[in-house]
């Protein structure tokens, strides 16, 4: 392979006035693109590069994934386990704990889309070319770099039934608002919720701003020669331009969401009595704490299934070129 | 919409998001004995340092403060270099099927953890890898992978590939093209890959509570919850110090850092 190449000296030392040969490409030389130059070896070259990635991988995250898919046709306890086809797909039909968790993912996906995506794009747009704008957007993007766990923590004690929240409430005169939050349903979902707002939001302002500055100044021009402005504007010339990344926003709030676990386990560990649970805590409480580990194999199968599908939209935009054929 | 709305919009939120950082130092300089039980709105007496001692004693905050940071260091680094070299086996390499390789290996971000994690603990109790810091250390850095080759892979396929071309023509090695010419090009692309994954490593709490027990080998989420459940009654004071103690490294990179901290979690919108 280095026979072809030894023509070129090896590498001069640093300095030296030798002259060195600049390869020039005449067009039938040109490289071939059909496929990678011969003299970069055989296929076989690359596989160590790419090894410790794959073992790392294979081992701990594609072999423990396989074998979920497969466990979840097993009734296991975690001692004895037995084979018992879809059993488990069809209990999560009629059960009552499923179908609350279900309801409650529901919520968080909706709960995430209304506030922390469409609170990051009125955000956006109202510090874009604003003086201190980026203040704001600093500011709004803090809680982010907390983690969720000390997110949690923090709004734990805001929520207690002698919390902040309540005794603002109890402050200003709307003692009839006050609640017990985590401890009713559904109220307990609805604050963590806003919870997660109060963390999320900061990550979609920045999504969003990379979005507006990228529209092409002409296009706004052109726009506001035409006599648009305020909501005709962010309508017809904002809301459009921002369409590819709005695609990724939304479809990684979805996932986010449908992944969110450290908030709902420090505030609540999904309950009281297991009804502020969403899928991904529902698997945990099954698989961990109770032993259902062919069970908690369904619903994390099923859980899965949903993000992938619902991440799929923004995934496609990632293929690289190469990989779309 | 007028100026004026959407400055009081604006402003607004501000304040919103800046009230729960407020209570949350205000409440954490408050001496643990002299919490009244509900927040303070002013700040009292200075005793955060107390608080954060108690915490990171008592409250064993310090030792997986210790663990987190080895754990969030080397697996973030290994992570980076793992993924570097798939990266410039799949962008500079003539590897078959580059698509297959990059599906396998990114497929690791799109997934829950719940999926993985009932597989793992079998795996780990058979391999007397559970509770230990080998075992942890080994699932972050294999967790860590698919987002940085994702980065680096993408940063990769932006250099010509003349550079790779002329270090052939002078007859360097695969290994030596790797370490002195993608690497060092690649410098801020490697940061913001290792800053993404230090923090994600240092943030989770599923594989923590999960993969270990012990105290000694718990990282500092994990830790914190116990502490959240522990000091429940008697301290807030307490409790919040320690998410303060917890947060302090990831606010600090993100401070500092901030360029490369963003870039690795807007990669996926460009």
């Amino acid at each position: 392979m280095t026979d072809t190449l030894s023509t070129a000296p090896a590498p001069a030392p640093r300095g030296s006035r030798t002259r060195r040969r600049i390869p020039l490409r005449k067009p039938h030389r040109a490289p071939r693109r059909t496929g990678p130059p011969a003299a970069f070896g055989g296929p076989l070259t690359a596989i160590p590069w790419a090894l410790p990635a794959l073992a790392l991988v294979g081992v701990l995250l594609v072999y423990p994934f396989m074998r979920s898919v497969y466990g979840s046709f097993f009734e296991d306890n975690g001692f004895t386990s037995r084979w018992t086809g879809l059993d488990n797909y069809a209990r999560l039909a009629d059960d009552p704990i499923f179908s609350r968790s279900v309801l409650n993912t529901l919520m968080w996906v909706a709960g995430t889309l209304l506030l922390p995506v469409l609170l990051g794009l009125l955000i956006a747009v109202a510090t874009h070319r604003m003086r201190l704008g980026v203040v704001a957007q600093l500011v709004i993007m803090l809680p982010y770099a907390i983690s969720g766990a000390a997110t949690a923590v923090l709004w734990d004690f805001m929520l207690t039934s002698d919390g902040a929240v309540n005794q603002v409430l109890r402050a200003v005169g709307l003692d009839g608002l006050a609640h017990p939050w985590l401890l009713e349903w559904p109220h307990n979902t609805l604050s963590m919720i806003v919870a997660s707002t109060w963390q999320g939001t900061g990550l979609n302002v920045v999504l969003f701003a990379i979005g507006l500055r990228a529209i092409p100044r002409e296009t706004v021009e052109a726009a506001q020669l035409d006599g648009a402005s305020g909501w005709r504007m962010f309508r017809w010339i904002t809301l459009p331009q921002l369409r590819a990344v709005t695609v990724v926003v939304v479809g990684m709030a979805i996932v986010n969401s449908l992944k969110a676990f450290d908030m709902i386990w420090i505030l609540t560990q999904g309950g009281p009595s297991r009804s502020s649970e969403t899928l991904a805590l529902t698997m945990y409480r099954e698989t961990f704490r109770l032993f259902h580990v062919g069970y908690g194999s369904a619903i994390a199968l099923v859980l899965t299934v949903i993000v992938v599908a619902s991440a799929w939209m923004y995934l496609r935009r990632q293929m690289p070129s190469a990989a779309r054929d | 919409m007028g100026r004026t709305m959407r400055n009081l919009f604006v402003a607004g939120c501000v304040v919103l998001w800046l009230v729960p950082l407020y209570l949350l130092i205000v409440n954490a300089l408050t001496p643990a004995g002299g919490y009244t039980g509900e927040p303070d709105w002013l700040p009292g007496d200075f005793a955060l340092l107390d608080n954060m001692r108690t915490a990171w004693d008592e409250a064993a905050i310090g030792d997986s403060f210790l663990n987190s940071l080895l754990y969030a260091v080397v697996c973030g680094a290994a992570a980076v270099v793992v993924a570097a070299m798939a990266a410039f086996a799949v962008v500079v390499l003539p590897l078959p099927r580059p698509a297959a390789w990059f599906w396998l290996i990114y497929s690791g971000t799109v997934f829950p953890l719940q999926i993985f994690l009932a597989p793992l603990f079998g795996l780990y109790a058979d391999a007397n890898l559970y509770d230990t810091r080998l075992g942890l250390m080994l699932i972050y850095a294999a967790w860590a992978v698919p987002f940085a080759f994702f980065l680096i892979r993408n940063q990769m396929t932006t250099m010509p590939p003349e550079a790779t071309e002329a270090a052939m023509l002078d007859g360097a090695s695969f290994t030596r093209i790797f370490w002195s010419i993608h690497v060092p090009l690649l410098r801020s692309g490697l940061g913001a890959a290792f800053i993404f994954q230090f923090t994600a490593v240092w943030n989770d709490l599923l594989f923590g509570i999960t993969l270990t027990r012990s105290p000694e080998v718990q990282p500092v989420m994990a830790a914190l919850t116990t502490l959240n459940t522990a000091y429940s009654a008697s301290g807030p004071p307490v409790i919040l110090a320690g998410a303060l103690i917890v947060s302090l490294p990831t606010l600090v990179i993100f401070l500092v850092f901030r360029g490369l901290f963003l870039r690795g979690v807007t990669a996926t919108a460009r």
